[in-house]
This record gives structure tokens, sequence and C-alpha cells, in this order.
């Protein structure tokens, strides 16, 4: 079936994981063991699995899979609400990020269902039964659902995300035509201003699982693009030079899971490819 | 706790496979397929040099059934790769983007790579009969 929006989930799901074993690759210290079932409250009607993802530091034991039953009777039409009301009523130290719980801090991304979305803007009624709950993937599990995202800020870090001038500063703030200005916001509000810095697009990209370490990843590279889209900067070469490297920008194979998974509709596939384009340019 | 002493979050093993990711891996693996399957054409040529006898015996694998079944394998790839060739070119040339075209183009690609592999062997055993 043809996706028109990122929002849209597929009607039919052939394969809800690849065929693949379920370790492969994974070294046994993050193996994931079957963890405890906290049944629903005698009496409920509505009852919904979420099977999720623990990982306890302290326990010295390896991550597990726990499922908790809950009746929706009872619950928000949210999967944070279902997290929610887990951590308040079932077991509290369940342990995940959330903060504006509509969609614009980036802070409970997080793989449900297979793909990466935030859990404030997923309704629960459009998951799978049982729904999974996972960490961003090829992250190191801080506890549950929190992963460590010091590499991926490192990441960010790198492309100098900030405005960059050599001309003598202004006697006002400097101005941008509304032509420019949408660029970098977009026509529909959807340019690469409107990221939410979430990290669902570079953890869903297979070339970041592998080449992770020195491939930006589509979130950090749409934040690149940004800057090179902007009028008002004045350092494209030096950026340009900065991401003009076999891993860095080329290890983007444009499989385009970043555009396929980004909650906000935006489009770091199209972003990465206008940065490759932007370099094909400046060497002709 | 040292970062690298916890635990690494699934990847591969949990992703839900989309049209995306699967037509990259099919790309990639159409790709491996005919750099295996090009020696065999160098082969074929070889024979066809060598004389009737070693044609025949090189013929006669190729017209049995894990012949017949590897040609196909290698005809689909063959055309699969092409194809996705080309929308790989609109990409590099920065069109096809939207996430709609990025499914219709998808989509389109199978299918004619389907289509053209289903011609060529209708065509081939129609030349033969």
């Amino acid at each position: 079936m043809i996706i028109k929006s990122s929002d849209q989930l597929p009607s039919v799901t052939l394969l809800k994981r690849f065929p693949v074993p379920r370790n492969f690759g994974v070294v046994p210290s993050s193996r994931i063991e079957r963890g405890k079932t906290w049944p629903a409250p005698a009496g409920a009607t509505r009852v919904k699995k979420f099977e999720i993802y623990r990982y306890d530091p302290d326990s010295g034991k390896n991550p597990c899979l726990d499922t908790f039953e809950i009746d929706l009777d009872i619950c928000g039409p949210m999967v944070l609400d279902a997290l929610i009301k887990i951590k308040n009523e079932i077991d509290s130290t369940l342990t995940f990020r959330r903060s504006c719980r509509e969609g614009i801090c980036g802070s409970c991304s997080m793989n449900i269902d297979g793909t990466n979305w935030l859990a404030c803007t997923r309704f629960i009624r459009d998951t799978a039964q049982p729904t999974t709950i996972y960490p961003l993937n090829h992250l190191r599990v801080v506890k549950d659902l929190v992963p460590d995202l010091t590499h991926l800020y490192a990441q960010y870090a790198l492309i100098e995300p900030w405005l960059k001038t050599t001309s003598p500063d202004p006697e006002r703030e400097r101005l941008q035509s509304p032509e420019d200005a949408e660029k970098v916001n977009g026509e529909d509000g959807k340019g690469p201003a409107a990221c939410i810095l979430c990290f669902s697009c570079t953890s869903g990209c297979p070339s970041h699982w592998w080449n992770g370490n020195r491939f930006l990843g589509p979130a950090v590279l749409l934040q690149a693009w940004r800057w090179l889209a902007d009028s008002r900067d004045e350092a494209t070469g030096e950026r340009l030079d900065n991401l003009e490297d076999p891993f860095r920008l080329y290890r983007c194979h444009t499989i385009l899971n970043c555009t396929r998974t980004c909650p906000k509709g935006l489009n770091p596939g199209k972003a990465i490819a206008s940065i490759k384009k932007m370099i094909a340019e400046r060497r002709s | 706790m040292a970062r690298n002493d916890r635990p690494l979050s699934p990847d591969l093993q949990i992703y839900r496979p989309q049209l995306t990711s699967v037509l990259s891996i099919t790309h990639r693996l159409t790709g491996i397929a005919l750099s295996i399957g090009s020696p065999l054409l160098v082969c074929w040529l070889i024979a066809a040099a060598a004389g009737p006898s070693a044609y025949a015996t090189l013929h006669g694998f190729l017209a049995s059934w894990l012949g017949l079944l590897l040609l196909l394998g290698w005809t689909f790839s063959l055309f699969f790769h092409l194809c996705n060739g080309i929308r790989h070119l609109f990409w590099d040339a920065g069109y096809g983007f939207d996430l709609q075209t990025i499914y219709a183009s998808g989509w389109a690609v199978v299918a004619i790579s389907i289509g053209l592999t289903l011609s060529a062997w209708i065509i081939s055993f129609g030349m033969e009969g």
C-alpha cells in the first residue's frame, strides 16, 4: 500500500520483524529475557497487554520483557498515558522520559510496535495486541526505556548548530525575506527547523546502527541542512568541508526509514540529498 | 557504570520491515547476486568458444531445474537492480523524496521488475519453441 504521511499506519503487516534469529548479532549481556507478568485487575473489561523492555542497572541481570495488563476503561487514550498509569499504579520503578505530552519536546520517543514514534502522540487503539515497547534502537540503555543519547548530542555539537557569520554585526537583527525563512521553516511548517531532536529517525536508521560511530545520522544531518539552508549563515563552505567525508555524510544510502518514521512528518532523507547535491554543485 | 557495560537496545531484531528498508536490502542482495552471476556469464561464453561438448555440458546444467531456478533468480536480480538503480538516480538528482512518491516509486519498481522478469522468460521460452 502507498503510505502518504509518516503518521499513517500500514493496514496490513506482512512481517512484524525481519526473519533473523532473536539474538542475531546480540552480545550475551544485551539479550532480552522473559520478564514478569502483571495481570489485569479483577473485573477489568477492556484488557490491553503491553510488553515493555525492562533493564535495571543495579540488578546485574540482563534486560527482560515484562507484560503489563491494564484496563483501557480507566486509562487515557495515548501510549504515554498507559506508561504513566503503569508507573503510578502497577510498578513505580518503570522508567521513561516524558515532558510535554503533546509531541513538541521529543522526550518520549521510543520503539512502539517495531517503529519509532512519540509515546504521547500514538493512540493506544492504533497499536497491536500486545503492544510492544522498546527503547530507541541501537543505543546504550541507562534504565528501562531511557537510552543514553550522549553520543547523538556529541554528533549534533559536531555540526556547530548555531548561526555563524564573518560580516560585521549589523545595527539590528539580521533580516531574512519570507522566501528565505521558508527554506528553514518549510512552506507547510515542516522544514528542518521544526525538528524536535527526538532521534526517532537516527535510531531507526540501519546505516547508523552499523556505522553510528562515524556516520552522523539523519537527525543531525537534517540540522546540518537547517544551517546550510539559512540565508543569514555565512559559513556554508566551512560547513560543507566538515561534512564532506565518506562516513559523516556519505554513509547515508537513501534507505529512507528516517522519512518514514519522523513523528513530526519532516523529511531528513530529502535534506541529506540536498546536502549531497550542494557538495556536487560546489565541485563543478 | 561505564557506558559500554550497558546493554545495547535491540535494532534489526525488532524493527518492523517497511518498504523503504526492504527494498534497500533487496537492492544490496540483488547486487551481490549479480556479481556472483557475472562470472557465470563468462563461463557460458568460454564454453561456447571452447566447442560443442563443453557448451552441451554447461547447457545441461542450466536447463536442469536448479539451473533454471538460478537463472530465474538472476533475471529478477538484474531487472530489480536496474529499476531500483534508476530510482536511486532520481534521488541523487534530488527528486522523488515525498513519502508518497517514495512508496509509489517503490511499488512501481517491484511491479515493473516482476513484469520484466516474466516477460523475459515468456519471450525466451517462446523463441525456444
